[in-house]
């Protein structure tokens, strides 16, 4: 529901190609969905979202939206895309 | 349900079921830990360079060490314990994992403790760790023979692993490089630890939310314990007591999400 009340559902995704950008932390096929946090220089990709329990960025092969359902594998979690305070898109969990 | 070959396209196309079955398996383990611990030294890389480590700052990180070996044998011999509790398949082998990683966990602190120059880690350990985490292991244990499944996965794997999980990352950004490898290692096990263990519980109480009244009676009970561990590690660390709040976020964030008061 909220995804379709969400006015960036109308828009078509963007699509990103995902590289091994060196997580070594899960198996070699799986090392593209996830990168670590660089630090305060860093910035979130629009596919891009931060695990809430271990911080690691998870990655999705396509831009995020409300709604969306992503897992980190470093923590095994299951997180579910929400519009955080002030408008962002951010990770919740979901047990 | 998608095949692996699926999921290697999009992991997040995989049905929740299908992702615990994978995480949860001592395959998955095997193939994530491979990727950050084949040919090490110990522990740690073998072309880190060993940098000169003496007088007071040598004896703080043996103090250090110590309680860290206390706190990884207490992870050891709970998760070990917790095998014959746990309530289905996928949670005895996620922890026979567990297990494998603690056992390395002590075995690399205690060769450390070598590396210092420490001719007998064990005695030393029990010489000169803290009483806190000495404490904190005594309670984790009582609930493990007291088959208290949901208390002891809270006091081992949401409190334990998060604190270890903090002060690790605290004094890895200020260890000498030997040290700070070795704890990087850790602290990519220690990822899935505390992720095991808030989802877990996390489940279990949206099974039955009665358990969300025990676990906050557990958790105030641990609180005590929980805050002067954590005050013995960062005073050993020399951490400014005005920036502790800061690193008793983590804990304080995952007793939130999970709605414990």
């Amino acid at each position: 529901m909220a995804e379709l009340l969400d006015p960036a559902a109308e828009v078509p995704r963007r699509r990103f190609e995902l590289d091994d950008r060196g997580f070594d932390e899960v198996p070699r096929k799986y090392r593209r969905f996830y990168r670590r946090w660089e630090g305060p220089d860093d910035s979130l990709a629009p596919n891009e979202a931060i695990c809430p329990v271990c911080k690691i960025v998870i990655r999705s092969p396509r831009e995020l939206r409300v709604g969306d359902r992503l897992y980190c594998m470093a923590c095994m979690t299951r997180v579910v895309i929400v519009r955080g305070e002030g408008g962002r898109l951010e990770a919740q969990t979901v047990y | 349900m998608r095949s692996p070959q699926d999921a290697s396209v999009n992991l997040h196309a995989l049905e929740p079921e299908d992702f615990l079955e994978e995480v949860h398996s001592f395959e998955h383990w095997f193939e994530s830990v491979s990727g950050y611990l084949v040919g090490l030294d110990h522990g740690h890389r073998r072309d880190v360079s060993e940098p000169s480590i003496v007088g007071a700052e040598r004896q703080r990180l043996i103090a250090t060490l110590c309680s860290y070996a206390v706190a990884e044998t207490a992870a050891l011999e709970a998760s070990s314990g917790l095998i014959a509790i746990a309530p289905n398949r996928a949670s005895k082998i996620f922890l026979s994992t567990q297990t494998a990683d603690e056992g390395r966990h002590v075995e690399v602190v205690l060769n450390r403790l070598r590396e210092l120059g420490v001719a007998d880690p064990d005695a030393e350990v029990e010489r000169r760790a803290g009483r806190s985490i000495r404490n904190f292991r005594e309670r984790l244990l009582e609930l493990v023979a007291a088959h208290e499944w949901d208390s002891a996965i809270f006091a081992q794997n949401v409190a334990l692993e998060t604190m270890e999980y903090t002060v690790f990352r605290a004094h890895a950004r200020v260890a000498d490089p030997v040290t700070r490898d070795m704890l990087e290692r850790i602290l990519r096990d220690e990822r899935r630890h505390i992720g095991f263990g808030e989802n877990e519980l996390g489940r279990r109480i949206a099974q039955d939310p009665r358990r969300r009244a025990w676990l906050s009676t557990v958790k105030s009970e641990l609180d005590r314990l929980v805050l002067s561990t954590f005050d013995e590690a960062l005073e050993e660390l020399r951490v400014p007591r005005g920036d502790r709040p800061q690193l008793g976020r983590d804990y304080l964030q995952a007793v939130a999400r999970l709605g414990l008061d």
